[in-house]
């Protein structure tokens, strides 16, 4: 139905206020472009430095740790096994340790 | 060898990140977004680069502009084009 008589969630059930369990389509697409400019600062600086001969040890942890698949999950400690999905970033209360 | 520079612009603030974040960020002396500096090609900078990745975009190049040059970057050409010729 449309207009006012719509039944969309928060009208037909009151009050609704949950964060989905995935991001949308949109939000996915925002975040893969900024993991991406984060990935394009880190080869930037990297293929910089190697003209010069010179080694980072921020960029040896990076290349060691940062996962290329798995990106979308983050760590948190208090999750079973430690990865919980990158859309609780969103959270307002939630500390986010994606968070430089 | 030829001497090669960073350049770093602040795309992301850093409202409300901690006080070592915005300390590399002072340090390589930015200070507002959209802000340009160079810093010569260094592990040092480098370093201060990855401490901040997520909030700048960066380029490798051949020597720092001016800022008169930084500013001739953003002018917009003069004059304009016309789009489709209007039948007089």
């Amino acid at each position: 139905m449309f207009g006012a008589f719509r039944f969309t969630n928060p009208l037909s059930g009151g009050l609704l206020w949950k964060t989905p369990w995935r991001l949308s389509r949109f939000q996915k697409t925002r975040q893969r472009r900024r993991l991406r400019a984060v990935d394009s600062v880190v080869a930037t600086v990297d293929a910089a430095l190697a003209k010069q001969g010179q080694t980072l040890a921020a960029l040896d942890t990076w290349k060691e740790t940062m996962p290329t698949e798995d990106k979308y999950t983050i760590f948190d400690r208090k999750e079973k096994r430690y990865r919980k999905g990158i859309h609780s970033m969103f959270l307002p209360f939630t500390d986010s340790d994606i968070c430089v | 060898m030829s001497a090669s520079y960073f350049r770093i612009t602040l795309h992301r603030s850093a409202i409300g990140l901690p006080e070592r974040t915005r300390g590399a960020l002072a340090a390589l002396g930015l200070r507002k977004r959209s802000q340009t500096v160079f810093h010569p090609v260094e592990p040092q900078f480098a370093g201060m680069i990855m401490k901040v990745k997520e909030l700048v975009r960066v380029q490798e190049v051949d020597r720092p502009l001016s800022p008169r040059e930084l500013r001739e970057e953003r002018r917009p050409e003069r004059g304009f084009w016309l789009e489709k010729a209007v039948p007089r």
